[in-house]
């Protein structure tokens, strides 16, 4: 009776070691057959069409050094991209159908606005980064906010508006934006014909005058970091009036736009009390160039759970997150959904890790992964690390 | 052989116990004897020693009335009213109650079958016969109120009292006194604005699945008082959900009990954005109903889309990819 | 055991008895499963592999331990694994050790990408290990001793006198010399990193840890003149 336990606790072992041994071997055919569906050739966003769904395209190093120097990709997949030596972003249902939209879009009439909702990590920002690509492509004029989270609920520091009476200023983020927006627009901003409108008075001895290039403003705003959050206002004021003109083509992009409507921020006044969203300076430049009152635009934004304090993190659909306020504001706006992979999307982000060397393959893994992650593609990302 | 001796003893002294009832129904020649054979030391000079106790008769129990009953007795006439159970007269081999080991204990000293009412005295025809006796007393039933639906709308207030009766000093019961109307509040013919403001006055009262509004009374010794009070209750509802008070014009959105997309910003943006009146612009209905259903039935997946949609119609987009 | 316990104290008779069969029934230390329970197999391979001999029905009826919460049938499970897991925690924090070890394996491959990314030739890429496994195994088993030390009282001095080593004990040596490597280190650098580079460092047979293994061999070859208190 107690003999063949112990048999068997010695074969259990041997079978241990057979299975350390099974480790070692790295190659699997079926995923060889695979490789070439993918992965897309196709480099420009602007020839990606339904049949590219669930393949992986490459963001170019030059692009990406103009669009996302300053924020915009999540840190998680830069981390990615830098492991992988190179940047590849998946092309997806919500993105195509947002640029499908773009490409429909009668210019001429009120902007559209676009709402980006689904749970967390889900890639509500890369689909952002798509979009965004395809509006560089495209030369569009990019007004990108990598993450409004970061100006409400961690900015660098914040002081009283000089010129607005009970506002708070956060001139050190201003003018980062200042940076991000200018780095992002280079080739735009250096045409002749985008002009201010009007003179910009900052005080008594520094004036913007009428008619001198938007190049300067910003160039101003980044200088005199102390007046970088009015000139932010300034320049989306500008830039409604030169769309509305027809000089230039708009796209407004903002991550985490619900942090716009979301009464808990963590600016505070020099009492340290807590500051309303609206009475931060940079609000309300946004705000106003997310209404639908101009042309030659498209208004894409995202909500997010995490741009909320955790305590309210109670649903990820837009009307919650974005609050009776926010939903006023933008309606009537086309909700896209970002949902969780599809069995096609999980396999092709499991054979691009495979070819990208990322996780060894073995039997059963891609049930295994996307069981255990529930095709959510951060959780899928967070398990294939380790694996 | 000592446990032997032990039994012995047991067995004579049962044999004692049981003939003593004996002895003492021979008592009155024996006792004399006895006197005389012992004197019993009387120290104290008490008068007597304590006498044996007289043994009670034990009364014997008839045997129960079930074991006379015929097979076709009047069921009717032995168990003629409401009463609590009683197993002499009732000829049923009835069980109830538990016990941890063993069947359940018969009905006779059951405490259990006692307890639980029972409805022994409505047998069928027990009910037919008291129906048929009560038949001369009745009128013939309107030909007006053939269905539900006539009675709705000849009588659309339903008023429910209860009588008791029972073997007590007093013959009120306090329960009698609670008066019950019910009735539809389609049958008001109310308004849109007096009928919120009458659902805001009965509150609680109103149940929306049924639409009906019930008012219980019971703050009136009397029925009669309460019906009059629930009356009351009902006529001062009705004028005053038709009454407009001044302050009701401040009602602000944050008031509304629910979503009406006609009265909200939501409108107001859209007539902005086209640039023309409500009724101009295509494909708004199904939009604002979208917005309604948004607002009203609380957010969704479902509910979402089909508001993504219906802008999509709104703003000429084309239609969002099949999934 | 229970039910039979109650089952006896209710028949007072036999109480006497009850001792008896209690040093019948074998206690295994503080485990709640007498020692002729055995371990559960909880791999499907291995279930597989006993149908296919004819052994799962000998063990339909055999007692067995139920499986601890670690030992699943994923693919991903590794049995020595766990064990570095359970020797990284303190204070019973598994799932701060598991996400600890996890990160390692994370790190491991990431510098390991980096290095096989600036590779010139494919030569020179095939001889990187990419995965983390097979890294972390080539490491514990680089890093095992075979002898030891072990202070030997003789004549009022204490000598260090080399005797050999069990596997167990090797395998336990080598991984906790691995963690404490992994946490001597500067204070922004995280522990899950430092790991990384000492488990890559080991897995090449070079580093800190091979070479405190080294340094025991030596010891244990310097006081081999000892080797005889071991047994006199």
């Amino acid at each position: 009776m107690l003999k063949r336990p112990e048999r068997f606790i010695i074969k259990c072992a041997q079978l241990h070691n057979s299975y350390i041994q099974s480790l070692h071997t790295t190659v699997c055919l079926s995923s060889q057959e695979r490789l070439q569906s993918f992965r897309t050739n196709e480099e420009n966003p602007l020839n990606h069409n339904e049949s590219n769904t669930a393949q992986f395209y490459k963001l170019l190093e030059s692009d990406k050094a103009k669009l996302f120097v300053h924020g915009g990709l999540p840190k998680s997949f830069e981390t990615q991209a830098k492991t992988f030596n190179e940047t590849c972003l998946m092309i997806r249902q919500p993105a195509l159908d947002v640029i499908n939209c773009m490409k429909n879009i009668d210019y001429n009439k009120p902007a559209v606005r676009f709402v980006l909702y689904g749970k967390k990590g889900t890639g509500k920002s890369l689909a952002m980064a798509h979009i965004l690509h395809y509006a560089f492509k495209q030369d569009f004029l990019i007004v990108h906010v990598p993450w409004v989270g970061n100006w409400m609920r961690r900015c660098k520091e914040q002081s009283n508006s000089e010129s607005k009476e009970g506002y708070i200023d956060i001139n050190l983020d201003a003018a980062g934006w200042l940076l991000h927006f200018k780095t992002q627009n280079a080739h735009i901003l250096s045409k002749p014909k985008l002009k201010t409108s009007r003179d910009h008075v900052w005080s008594k001895r520094e004036t913007t005058p009428k008619d001198s290039p938007l190049l300067e403003l910003i160039e101003h705003g980044i200088a005199r970091i102390k007046y970088a959050s009015e000139t932010v206002n300034a320049i989306c004021e500008e830039i409604k009036i030169l769309s509305n003109d027809g000089k230039c083509r708009t796209i407004v992009a903002i991550d985490g736009y619900n942090a716009f409507f979301y009464r808990i921020t963590r600016v505070f006044t020099v009492k340290k009390e807590p500051v309303l969203p609206e009475k931060v300076t940079l609000t309300e430049g946004f705000l106003n160039l997310t209404k639908f009152d101009w042309k030659n635009g498209v208004i894409i934004v995202t909500v997010d759970e995490i741009a909320i304090a955790e305590k309210d993190q109670i649903s990820h659909l837009p009307r919650y997150l974005l609050g009776k306020q926010g939903f006023e504001h933008l309606d009537p706006f086309v909700p896209i959904l970002v949902s969780n992979y599809t069995k096609k999307e999980v396999l092709s982000c499991l054979d691009y890790y495979k070819e990208r060397k990322w996780i060894q393959p073995y039997p059963g893994l891609e049930n295994e992964v996307e069981f255990v992650s529930a095709s959510n593609p951060y959780k899928l990302m967070k398990i294939c690390a380790s694996l | 052989m000592l446990s032997y001796s032990r039994s012995f003893e047991k067995f004579l002294f049962s044999n004692v116990e049981k003939s003593l009832p004996f002895s003492i129904a021979y008592s009155t020649e024996v006792k004399k004897e006895v006197k005389e054979e012992f004197r019993v030391l009387n120290l104290k000079n008490v008068k007597r020693q304590t006498q044996p106790k007289r043994a009670q008769k034990q009364l014997e129990a008839l045997p129960p009335r079930t074991n006379k009953m015929p097979v076709d007795q009047d069921w009717g006439s032995v168990w003629p009213g409401p009463r609590s159970f009683h197993p002499a007269s009732v000829p049923l081999p009835v069980r109830q109650g538990y016990v941890e080991k063993g069947v359940a204990p018969d009905k006779y000293a059951n405490a259990e079958l006692i307890k639980i009412p029972n409805f022994l005295h409505l047998t069928p025809p027990v009910i037919k016969r008291q129906c048929e006796a009560l038949k001369k007393f009745c009128t013939p039933w309107p030909k007006a109120l053939e269905n539900d639906k006539e009675c709705e709308k000849h009588f659309p207030i339903e008023v429910t009292s209860s009588d008791y009766c029972h073997s007590a000093p007093t013959i009120r019961n306090p329960l009698a006194r609670i008066v019950t109307i019910k009735f539809k509040l389609s049958s008001l013919n109310l308004n849109e604005r007096a009928k919120d403001k009458f659902l805001r006055l009965v509150g609680e009262r109103y149940n929306k699945e049924t639409d009906t509004v019930a008012i219980v009374t019971d703050r009136c010794p009397l029925k009669k008082q309460n019906y009059d009070y629930a009356m009351y209750l009902l006529t001062a509802c009705y004028h005053e959900s038709w009454n407009v008070e001044p302050w009701e014009e401040l009602k602000s959105e944050a008031d509304m009990e629910y979503y009406d997309w006609s009265k909200n910003a939501s409108k107001k943006s859209v007539e902005a954005l086209f640039g023309k009146q409500t009724e101009d612009i295509p494909n708004v209905k199904e939009y604002s109903e979208a917005v309604s259903t948004l607002m009203n039935e609380g957010e969704s997946e479902y509910s979402v889309t089909k508001y993504g949609d219906s802008v999509r119609k709104l703003l000429g987009l084309p239609d969002a990819p099949k999934t | 055991m229970a039910t039979i316990k109650t089952f006896f104290s209710k028949s007072g008779l036999f109480k006497q008895r009850i001792c008896v069969i209690k040093s019948c029934i074998q206690q295994n230390g503080m485990s709640s499963y007498p020692s002729f329970y055995i371990n559960p197999i909880y791999k499907k391979e291995e279930q597989e592999q006993l149908k296919k001999e004819g052994e799962l029905s000998k063990l339909t009826h055999v007692p067995t331990r139920a499986a601890l919460n670690d030992q699943t049938c994923s693919f991903t499970q590794d049995p020595d694994l766990n064990l570095f897991t359970n020797y990284c925690m303190s204070d019973g924090k598994k799932v701060l050790a598991r996400s600890q070890v996890e990160q390692t394996l994370e790190s491991i491959k990431r510098l390991q990408l980096e290095k096989y990314h600036k590779c010139k030739t494919d030569e020179d890429r095939a001889k990187i290990e990419l995965n983390p496994k097979v890294v972390f195994h080539k490491a514990v088993e680089n890093c095992k001793p075979i002898l030891q030390l072990t202070p030997i009282k003789r004549g009022g001095v204490k000598y260090q006198v080399p005797v050999p080593i069990t596997a167990k004990r090797a395998q336990f040596m080598s991984m906790k010399w691995l963690i404490s490597a992994g946490k001597e280190k500067e204070k922004p650098v995280r522990f899950h990193l430092q790991l990384a580079r000492e488990l890559i460092d080991a897995s090449n047979n070079s580093g800190r840890v091979v070479k405190k293994k080294q340094d025991l061999h030596k010891q244990c070859e310097a006081n081999r003149a000892y080797a005889h208190y071991r047994w006199s």
